[in-house]
């Protein structure tokens, strides 16, 4: 372990960046759905320097009860003061924390890791909410805490200022769902926030592709007609998704596993799917054409869904990084297109991009 | 027609079962697709022996390389540079008498030195179903004897035979330590000691060899060949693309995947190496010359940081369009070293580029899945296509289309193009200037007027100053261009596209090439007479030449 640390350090030699840690994440039993979510995360720097943040803040509180995103900024903070440029850490408390809160992730089986990653984020969400309306009680009432309540929808019309956390910033963006009835032509627009999108896919196929797909045109007919608030009936109608406002950190999760109805279990799909370093949201209602850059990949390796196996691969001061439990190690950027898929169903590659982060970036003109 | 839809899934069938080790499954793969001016149909595929497992697979994209060597077939004169030439008709008589026995194998002649030796049967024959309609096989008449093609496949250059069908390359070279990654060929390359391939490898090494040499030996070695930049000691980095420079007296150019390409001349000394100044400014342009005028290569272009993709020269020579990792695509005045016009990709890096034989259009893809239009004359892009599923990897001007000639009014010129992706369809485009309709600009930048339609194009690029690169346009300002034909060519994600005379050729990422025939073109072969089948009246001319 110490030795690949210096492996490591060797290879970047002076291009070692300033002030930044590589450390590898021991396994505490097929936590590996964990720890690569984890370094994905570390990695997104505007949400990483929010926890370190947060820490601070919190460092010495009163009443020092521990919740999942105190156990998170200690983590980030125990790797972040390291003496030492490389090495392994044991996220052990974070890992009981979580098995604590979730009983998904009680036992030692194989996990789903973007199930992980959204019950993580919901969780911070849930405690940063419940800590401000905290800290605003008594001063205000609470009229905010409706319109904040659930998660999803309800935003039209009407907009309360919602309660935005740190979380939202980062990660949330909102869809409009439009509804056009096809006898009147009103359309209806329901917005939605999301934190991830997740996103179907096809065989030899791009992320861009599969993102003009899921805000394509679809037709809402015979069985499942639309209720036209204007003609009062139900209607054929046409719905589209687009978004209305690109997150920051846009989260693209790949739905590899799907449920086969005639095998009554979760299958698979190794399909390649092939994801630029950078992109650029289309569909939005921005003026501009939001442009994103990648930097960070959970993958999944294995041929099925029960078992397997997750690494990381993440792009850090223009260097990319493979995460792999313990290990880390520098990668070429070209090796990013080797976790794409496979071209043919039967095919040794098993190692297949299954989350993808992308940071937006700044607007150089406006 | 009739006839030559059923030659065509004959082929395809039989060249199944022959080479049952290859897998082409059943994946509703059509072997002939449909435009308006008739039905392609699949001719013949072209394949490494299938039993060959490549460890570096995957690792290495094939591409293609058309070869049209000049001396005709015919005419065998006894010399050693035409031994090979005597083998094509020979070939193709020894397949003519084998080709009727279904599914049989066909013993293949290669002559050596003009002398001709029955080789080992290791090459097979697909031409199998043309023997039915009675008339002469395909092969025989197939139009440029000694059309060849020449791809990648691992650590293996293949060189196949496009006057047969054969699916088993003719010869096949090993490259022990490195893979051949990219390479090209000119006929008037014009270099005095005949070489007209080049070959880039993956270890940035580069080799030029005669075709024709290599086409005399059967061995798996590169015959006659001299190397450049020899275990990389100019550059270490992979090469990219390769090009001869039109009317270059020799002189090539090699891309490498750490954004620098530089010029060989072959009068210069392969031996002795150049060296060149340290590049100071990694971010900008910069044109470096050998110290020494007598080393070789004579110069070094540093053009962008990350990999080139692809480089082309333009038809005369005059022009030389880079495209890379940063998605963008410069084209430079080769002559003055100087940077003329370029722009971004909508998105991420750029992929390959193809220039039109007027000179005036470039076609890039790339990984934004569009397939661009880039105007010389207006210096910006003109026009997106619109269809593939994912990153476009292959573009290709159609120089032998000419288009209907009912609505051809005046200076309309109309273009045919071609593109692949690794969404495994291969799309075909109309384009011409009148029709395109450029959306109306909400937000002009500086001012520029709204547009209509058509080509007052010119009247807007004045903004466009010379030397200056474009940032990447928005969605909704450029016009876009829908596909007229999408055909499915591959289960696997597709690499390479050519057009040729009378066929198209694709290629996918694992090195199986489909030539795809004509309309007409087929009827035209077997019948043996110089009328045409009635669909198609016209001759295929390269456009605006
Ligand atoms: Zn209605």
């Amino acid at each position: 372990m110490g030795a690949a640390g210096s492996k490591l350090e060797k290879a970047l030699g002076d291009h070692f960046p300033e002030g930044e840690r590589y450390f590898g994440l021991e396994n505490f039993g097929n936590t590996c759905y964990c720890n690569s979510v984890l370094q994905a995360l570390y990695f997104c720097v505007p949400f990483r320097e929010k926890l370190l943040e947060y820490y601070e803040k919190n460092k010495n509180p009163a009443d020092p009860e521990e919740n999942l995103l105190t156990c998170l900024a200690d983590l980030f903070t125990q790797i972040s003061s390291q003496k030492k440029k490389t090495g392994v850490i044991a996220p052990k408390r974070f890992v009981q924390r979580v098995r604590k809160e979730n009983e998904l992730f009680r036992g030692y089986m194989h996990q789903d890791a973007h199930e992980f990653l959204n019950f993580l984020l919901n969780e911070l969400v849930d405690i940063l909410e419940k800590e401000c309306s905290a800290a605003k009680d008594g001063s205000e009432n609470s009229s905010e805490k409706v319109a904040n309540g659930p998660r999803n929808g309800l935003a039209n019309g009407v907009q309360k200022e919602p309660l935005v956390t740190w979380v939202h910033k980062n990660f949330q963006g909102i869809l409009t769902n439009e509804t056009k009835c096809l006898r009147c032509e009103t359309v209806t627009a329901r917005d939605e926030t999301f934190l991830d999108l997740s996103l179907d896919i096809e065989q030899n196929s791009s992320i861009t592709s599969c993102l003009k797909n899921f805000s394509s045109t679809e037709t809402l007919n015979a069985e499942d007609k639309f209720f036209c608030d204007k003609c009062c009936s139900l209607q054929e109608a046409q719905k589209r998704m687009k978004i209305k406002k690109p997150p920051h950190i846009l989260v693209i999760h790949l739905k590899r596993f799907k449920y086969i109805e005639n095998l009554g279990r979760y299958k698979k799909l190794s399909y390649r799917v092939v994801f630029p370093l950078e992109l650029k949201l289309t569909n939005t209602m921005e003026d501009a054409d939001s442009e994103y850059s990648l930097f960070a990949v959970v993958v999944h390796v294995g041929t099925g869904p029960n078992h397997g196996h997750y690494v990381s691969l993440v792009k850090s001061h223009n260097h990319w990084l493979f995460f792999d439990d313990e290990n880390v190690d520098m990668i070429d950027e070209a090796a990013v297109q080797t976790f794409f898929g496979s071209a043919q169903e039967y095919s040794s590659n098993s190692e297949h991009g299954y989350i993808l982060f992308y940071e937006r970036l700044s607007n150089e003109t406006s | 027609m009739n006839n030559s839809s059923t030659n065509a899934s004959t082929t395809s069938t039989t060249s199944t079962t022959i080479n049952g080790g290859i897998s082409t499954p059943n994946t509703g793969l059509k072997n002939y697709f449909k435009t308006p001016e008739g039905r392609y149909n699949l001719h013949s595929e072209k394949s490494h022996p299938s039993t060959l497992l490549h460890f570096s697979h995957g690792k290495s994209v094939s591409q293609v390389t058309l070869a049209n060597l000049k001396e005709k077939s015919a005419s065998t004169t006894p010399t050693s540079s035409s031994g090979y030439s005597a083998t094509s008709s020979v070939r193709s008589a020894a397949a003519k008498l084998l080709g009727t026995s279904n599914g049989g194998r066909a013993l293949s002649f290669v002559g050596v030195n003009g002398a001709n030796k029955v080789v080992a049967a290791t090459t097979k024959t697909a031409s199998i179903g043309n023997s039915s309609n009675g008339g002469s096989l395909p092969m025989a008449n197939f139009d440029g004897k000694g059309l060849y093609i020449i791809f990648n496949v691992g650590d293996t250059l293949y060189i196949g035979d496009l006057n047969t069908q054969e699916k088993d390359p003719i010869k096949s070279i090993n490259f022990a330590n490195s893979n051949p990654v990219c390479h090209t060929f000119n006929p008037e390359a014009n270099a005095k000691d005949g070489h007209d391939l080049l070959i880039g490898l993956n270890s940035g090494e580069v080799y030029t060899v005669s075709l024709r040499q290599q086409l005399q030996d059967i061995g798996k070695k590169l015959i006659g060949a001299q190397v450049y930049n020899k275990d990389g000691s100019i550059n270490n980095s992979r090469c990219t693309s390769l090009a001869w420079v039109p009317q270059g007296n020799g002189a090539f150019v090699v891309a490498h995947a750490d954004g620098n390409f530089y010029v060989y001349e072959k009068g210069k000394d392969a031996t002795i190496d150049s060296s060149f100044s340290l590049i100071k400014d990694p971010t900008h342009f910069s044109v470096a010359h050998a110290k020494s005028n007598k080393s070789n290569p004579v110069a070094r272009w540093h053009i962008c940081q990350g990999s080139i993709n692809r480089i082309a020269f333009s038809p005369d020579g005059t022009h030389l369009a880079v495209v890379g990792r940063d998605g963008f695509l410069r084209v430079y005045d080769y002559q003055k070293e100087q940077l003329l016009c370029g722009g971004k990709s909508y998105y991420g890096a750029i992929l390959c580029c193809a220039w039109s034989m007027d000179g005036k259009y470039i076609l890039t893809g790339g990984e934004d899945d569009l397939v661009q239009v880039w105007s010389m004359e207006d210096r910006k892009v003109i026009a997106w296509g619109e269809g593939h599923n994912s990153w476009v990897s292959g573009v290709a001007f159609d120089p032998y289309w000419s288009p209907p000639s009912s609505d051809s009014t005046g200076e309309n010129v109309m273009y045919r193009f071609g593109s692949v992706g690794q969404d495994t369809q291969l799309l075909l485009w109309d384009f011409s200037m009148d029709e395109l309709v450029v959306p109306l600009r909400r937000c002009p930048p500086g001012g520029s007027p709204t547009y209509s339609a058509g080509s007052q194009s010119s009247q807007w690029d004045s903004a466009v100053p010379s030397g200056t690169l474009q940032p990447a346009p928005c969605m909704r300002d450029v016009p876009k261009l829908s596909p007229l034909v999408a055909h499915r060519v591959y289960s696997e994600p597709l690499s390479d596209l050519i057009f040729t005379q009378h066929t198209i050729l694709t290629a996918c990422r694992e090195g199986h090439v489909k030539v795809w025939m004509r309309p007409g073109s087929s009827e035209s072969i077997s019948t043996d007479s110089e009328t045409l089948s009635s669909s198609t009246e016209k001759t295929p001319i390269p456009n605006c030449k």
